[in-house]
């Protein structure tokens, strides 16, 4: 091969190496990203049902039901609205009533948003950030005891 | 003394880290013995060695040997120019860079730590030195009531023992939590009941939530003559935005108190506040230089590093209650830039300037 | 006092430092050998300043020292001693010291190293100094772990049991080593552009503190993964959180960064190229360190919340990034062109390698950062999870993997690949065969796993492979060849080593197929089934520790009806904190593990639990150890190599280059 040959076949394959790789992030990103909604943009979207999305807020006070087998139904709340969530499965140590959450699923045609997974606080003091502007923006959150405490 | 004779000497090591090899007479060859050539010449070295070893055959060692010479020759072409370590550029170059160490080192660290540093506090360090071995008593004293409690957690008096020890900690939600334990266990008394409030209180950063409030109320219930629940009450009342009854309240504690106990400054203030006078001087006039200082601290500390909207508040208060008025007013208007994105923090902070006397109108006017 | 002292030890060494930038780059370009020596003192003083700074903070941690508020905020005077000297880089000040001294440390390890040429150690100083310069300033200014406070409180704040860990503890300092391992490199990347020389001494100088740093960040990586596995309770070992993808990301440009400068020492070739990936994966090591401690992440490790200090991390990362990739621009092309080379060859291969792992790495970047972008944009929350890694990283490591024993095997310079294959043949055989085997014996389970686990199980035998076709000579006896093998270059057995370890690696993830996941609620004596295993929950006691109480729940084990033994799960609660924690009870045999977490425990008695059954799931951490292994096994290849090529000829053409590196 001459020369110039060595060097387009580098540069040929580096090209369609880079191409394919961008294909496919393009690709995926299309396909597999999930959006985050607050109850109230769930009550004012009606978010169709059978799409992923990512549901953070509190936990409404009272509203935790367990139901056989595992399964826990509940209300995540923004003090604007809520929305029931029924999920199977442990629930994380620092899952509680009044506390921040933020669950991952979809809604289901009654209403109710199946959750597969449910993610809390990781540690005490830590609190999701996509739920805290949430609640912000509701003006609920009086965040600034655990801003502080989250700085630690 | 120590300490500065610590810094003298640090300062002298780092300028002569730099001025010592500058003082140095070094030829250029000597400098520049390892480079690309050398590179080569070890490699060389290695061929040898690899065909002793029998790890190449001589053909293979011809052919690395020539290519290895051949880059030893480029090497060699392309050697440096000579260096310039004599004569007077040289000399009036190092120099400058001898001047500017002198003086660079320590006029920054000087500035920095100047500006950074709090070399009058490790004389207190030595005191503290006591007092944080009073501190690990403490500590582990409270750590052995936690465990204690960990194990019997329906034990009331060891609640009772460390709801206050939290209170003065300052971790309020701790404190809230053991008060309530002991209410539970132990029943209801006038110092529990008060206690309790002033966890809430001061947990929620001095707001009066109805919860509090109400555990007062249940306080001045079984003891009416009990200074704390009144005063609460009445501040709860101030904060409803009901001065009369607050005014009332404030009034009715004045008007049975020894004229000698330590809240009746406070007292007066609040109830000269709700009159719409002046306070007569702030009420805690000769304040001890620890509170000062740690006024300070937080002050200097919100100023550098920012904070919460509790802490800016407590900044706030601190100068009010210190009688300086032109800083609280100041840190207020800092406080709000800081916290404009918090609308809820915003809205705390104009209430407590109203509370204070510090918000806008009241200066206009 | 020693508190204070280290804090002025801290603001001479930034005087110092600026010295180190200053008066030997002068030196460079009046070419005056004595003001470029004076490099040498200087980084050794900054080191020597910056240690001492350290260990003043040390002794504060260790003595309880709470006039200085890091200590307060971070420590409590009942913490286990272990704990109190961790907790000095278990806080963000801390942590950012320790970042300084690491880079002090390696920047007088190149000071004091006699086989660099004098004006690449000086420049390279200078660059360093430059780094040295921006953290101290970042520290001093924004985050001192030197304030004081007056007058002390009588006990520090952090007894959060939670954070007492020891994998939490060790693995972000094997994580800083890794990055700051990286920035020697780009020190060295700049000082070769400054010069506008880069030649295979350029490259035997970085190269082992690519190998170090890379090393670092393997264990580093590792270590994090099997905290996370056992600690939050969710079986799983990588999250593809924000966080892991950050230390990830140059991890990938490092691996690639590690190849390409072997290419460069070897044949002089991919010089351009090779600058840029220094650059790119100290850019990658720096927006790695800032990305968690900045809060910009949503991620379910973010504890660091403070977007005042994100301005200065800001400004740090921009003039960093966009410097270097500016005087790259300006300089690279007064870069004298490497030789070019046939695509069939070991430094093809390496090219290919290249280029896999940069796109992998930008995939990463893509996933990791398009989500803040667009929220910075348009305010649109999203997560990028799993599956976008799915369709995006595994397809591009797969091929990388498939491509790598035969880059392995190829000669440099020309190589013959019909011969390579042939003699691969067998082991891609066996390899498949096992595929095969798999797929027959696990009928109706799934295919890919099989398929990979066989990928797997090449990458392992052509580690081995390579050593022995290295070493064997048909028609002389084994002693012969035990001798040769011997005598063949550490890095060779390095980079088998490692290459068998990502073998060993790829097994353990694709075993992982086969795991099952049972989720159930029990009560003592309920038996309940995971995978290949049966389970009886014994019984639910509780215990009291030093400063929680638990509830105990222990289980008895079967497999195929015999006893296996017990293991015990915990929920513990902190009642000062009022904070419940799981610890999960893991039961190893061989390289199976079984993992219970405990849910909640409801009030009629009944456990929720969770069971995994995990084959072979500790060969990804010990595949990980083997990797890492690898590269400090060729770091100590102390010998000065021969890096010259050999052309494969006649009898000797099954040898491939006797003198071959780490590919």
């Amino acid at each position: 091969m001459t020369r110039k040959g060595r060097r387009l076949t580098i540069i040929g394959t580096a090209g369609l190496v880079l191409a394919g790789a961008l294909g496919l992030a393009l690709n995926a990103l299309r396909d597999t990203i999930v959006f985050f909604r607050s109850p109230s943009e769930v009550a004012s979207k009606a978010v169709p049902p059978g799409t992923r999305f990512r549901l953070g807020g509190l936990v409404d006070t009272g509203s935790v039901k367990r139901g056989t087998d595992q399964l826990v139904e509940f209300k995540v709340g923004d003090g604007a609205t809520s929305v029931p969530v029924r999920y199977k499965g442990l629930l994380p140590d620092l899952f509680r009533e009044g506390q921040g959450v933020v669950t991952e699923g979809m809604m289901s045609p009654a209403g109710v948003f199946v959750a597969d997974t449910v993610l809390a606080r990781h540690d005490e003091t830590y609190m999701p950030r996509e739920v805290a502007d949430a609640l912000k923006a509701q003006g609920v959150w009086q965040g600034d005891a655990q801003q502080q405490s989250a700085r630690r | 003394m120590l300490l500065w004779v610590v810094m003298a000497l640090m300062t002298g090591a780092a300028v002569m880290a730099v001025l010592w090899p500058l003082s140095r007479r070094v030829s250029g060859a000597e400098i520049d013995s390892r480079g690309d050539v050398e590179f080569y010449r070890d490699q060389l070295a290695e061929i040898e060695r690899e065909l002793d070893r029998g790890l190449l055959s001589g053909d293979q060692a011809d052919a690395a040997r020539a290519e290895a010479g051949r880059r030893l020759l480029r090497a060699h072409a392309d050697a440096q120019p000579a260096l310039a370590s004599t004569g007077e550029p040289a000399l009036r170059r190092r120099r400058a860079a001898a001047a500017f160490s002198l003086s660079i080192i320590p006029l920054i660290a000087l500035a920095v730590y100047g500006a950074l540093g709090s070399p009058q506090t490790p004389f207190r360090a030595e005191k503290a030195g006591a007092m944080a071995d009073v501190a690990r008593d403490l500590g582990s004293a409270l750590a052995r009531i936690e465990s204690h409690l960990a194990a019997q957690p329906e034990d009331g008096r060891g609640w009772d023992v460390i709801a206050p020890v939290y209170l003065g900690a300052g971790r309020y939600d701790d404190a809230v939590k053991a008060y309530a334990a002991a209410r539970r266990i132990q029943g209801d008394t006038v110092d529990r009941l008060n206690g309790h409030g002033e966890a809430l209180v001061s947990a929620a950063g001095g707001v009066v939530s109805a919860e509090a409030a109400g555990i007062f109320a249940r306080a001045l219930a079984l003891d009416p003559g009990s200074a704390k629940a009144r005063f609460y009450g009445a501040l709860a009342a101030e904060q409803d935005g009901n001065a009369a009854k607050a005014r009332e309240e404030y009034g009715r504690m004045l008007a049975g108190a020894d004229p000698q106990a330590p809240w009746v400054p406070v007292v007066r203030a609040r109830l000269e506040k709700l009159e719409g006078k002046e306070p007569a001087r702030p009420p805690i006039q000769a304040e001890s230089p620890e509170i000062i200082a740690m006024v300070e601290g937080l002050d200097s500390r919100l100023a550098r590093e920012g904070g919460s909207g509790s802490e800016w508040a407590r900044l706030v208060r601190s100068f009010a209650v210190l009688g300086r008025q032109e800083e609280a007013q100041d840190r207020l208007a800092k406080a709000k830039t800081a916290l404009a994105g918090d609308a809820q923090a915003v809205a705390g902070l104009d209430k407590l300037a109203q509370d204070l006397g510090l918000d806008g109108q009241e200066k206009l006017r | 006092m020693i508190v204070e002292a280290g804090h002025y030890a801290l603001t001479l060494a930034l005087g110092l430092s600026l010295l180190q930038c200053a008066i030997p780059f002068w030196g460079a370009r009046s070419n005056d050998p004595v003001l470029m020596g004076s490099a040498v003192p200087a980084a050794i003083g900054v080191a020597a300043l910056v240690g001492f700074a350290f260990v003043a903070l040390l002794i504060a941690y260790v003595t309880s020292d709470f006039t200085v508020l890091n200590v307060v905020e971070n420590s409590h005077s009942a913490k286990p001693m272990i704990y109190k000297i961790t907790g000095v880089w278990g806080n963000h000040e801390g942590s950012m010291l320790l970042w300084v001294l690491i880079l002090a440390l390696f920047g007088a390890m190149v000071a004091a190293s006699r086989h660099l040429p004098v004006r690449l150690k000086t420049n390279a100083l200078c660059v360093q100094a430059a780094i040295t310069i921006a953290f101290l300033v970042f520290i001093l200014f924004s985050s001192n772990p030197f304030t004081r406070v007056e007058p002390p409180p009588a006990e520090g704040q952090d007894l959060n049991p939670v954070l007492q860990d020891i994998g939490l503890a060790i693995h972000p300092p094997l994580l800083y080593f890794g990055y700051v391992g990286f920035s020697m490199t780009f020190a060295l990347a700049m000082a070769a552009l400054i010069d506008g020389r880069v030649d295979a001494v350029w490259a035997r100088a970085a190269r082992p503190w690519t190998l170090l740093a890379w090393s670092f960040l393997t264990l580093g990586i590792s270590m994090g993964s099997y905290w996370a596995y056992y600690e939050l309770g969710w079986g799983g070992f990588w999250f593809w959180d924000p966080v892991e993808n950050a230390s990830l990301m140059p991890w990938l440009a490092g691996t690639a960064l590690l190849h390409s400068v072997v290419v460069m020492e070897k044949r002089e070739a991919l010089k351009v190229w090779t600058i840029l990936l220094a650059i790119l994966t100290f850019s990658l090591s720096l927006l790695g360190t800032f990305l968690v401690r900045s809060g910009v992440l949503t991620s379910v490790h973010a504890f660091a919340v403070d977007p005042a200090r994100g301005v200065f991390i800001l400004a740090i990362l921009s003039i960093f990034i966009g410097g270097s990739l500016a005087v790259f621009a300006w300089r690279a092309p007064l870069l004298r062109g490497g030789g070019i080379f046939a695509p069939i060859s070991r430094e093809g291969a390496l090219i290919l390698n290249n280029l896999l792992l940069a796109s992998a790495c930008a995939t990463v970047f893509l996933g990791t950062l398009y989500p803040l972008v667009l929220e910075a944009f348009t305010g649109e929350k999203i997560s990028v999870g799993t599956p976008y890694y799915n369709l995006t990283f595994l397809p591009i490591l797969l091929p990388l993997m498939l491509v790598l024993p035969l880059g392995q095997a190829l000669a440099w310079k020309r190589g013959d690949l019909f011969a390579v294959v042939q003699r691969l043949g067998a082991l891609l055989g066996v390899s498949i065969a096992l595929a095969l085997g798999l797929i027959a014996f696990t009928a109706g389970g799934p295919v890919l796993a099989p398929l990979a686990i066989g990928l797997g199980a090449f990458l392992l035998l052509s580690g081995a492979g390579e050593i022995w076709t290295r070493s064997h000579v048909r028609g002389r006896p084994v002693s012969v060849a035990f001798r040769r093998a011997v005598g063949l270059p550490r890095s060779a057995w390095g980079s088998a080593l490692a290459h068998a370890g990502l073998g060993i690696t790829v097994i353990g993830i694709a075993a992982q197929a086969w795991s099952s996941e049972t989720i159930t609620a029990a009560r003592p004596g309920t038996q309940m089934s995971v995978g290949r295993h049966t389970a009886r929950l014994d019984s639910v006691r509780p215990r009291t520790g030093p400063n929680y109480t638990e509830d105990v729940v222990t289980l008895s084990l079967w497999r195929d009806g015999r006893p296996m033994g017990t293991l015990e799960t915990t929920k513990r609660l902190y009642p000062a904190r009022n904070s419940p924690t799981t610890e999960a009870g893991i039961l190893t045999r061989g390289f199976d593990q079984i993992y219970v977490s405990v849910g909640e425990i409801g009030t009629d008695g009944s456990v929720g639990l969770r069971l995994y059954d995990k084959p072979l799931v500790l060969l990804i951490w010990i595949g990980s150890l083997f990797m890492a292994a690898g590269g400090g096994l060729s770091l100590t290849d102390r010998r000065l190599r021969v890096g010259v090529p050999v052309r494969a000829r006649g009898g000797v053409a099954a040898q491939a280059a006797p003198a071959g590196g780490a590919a």
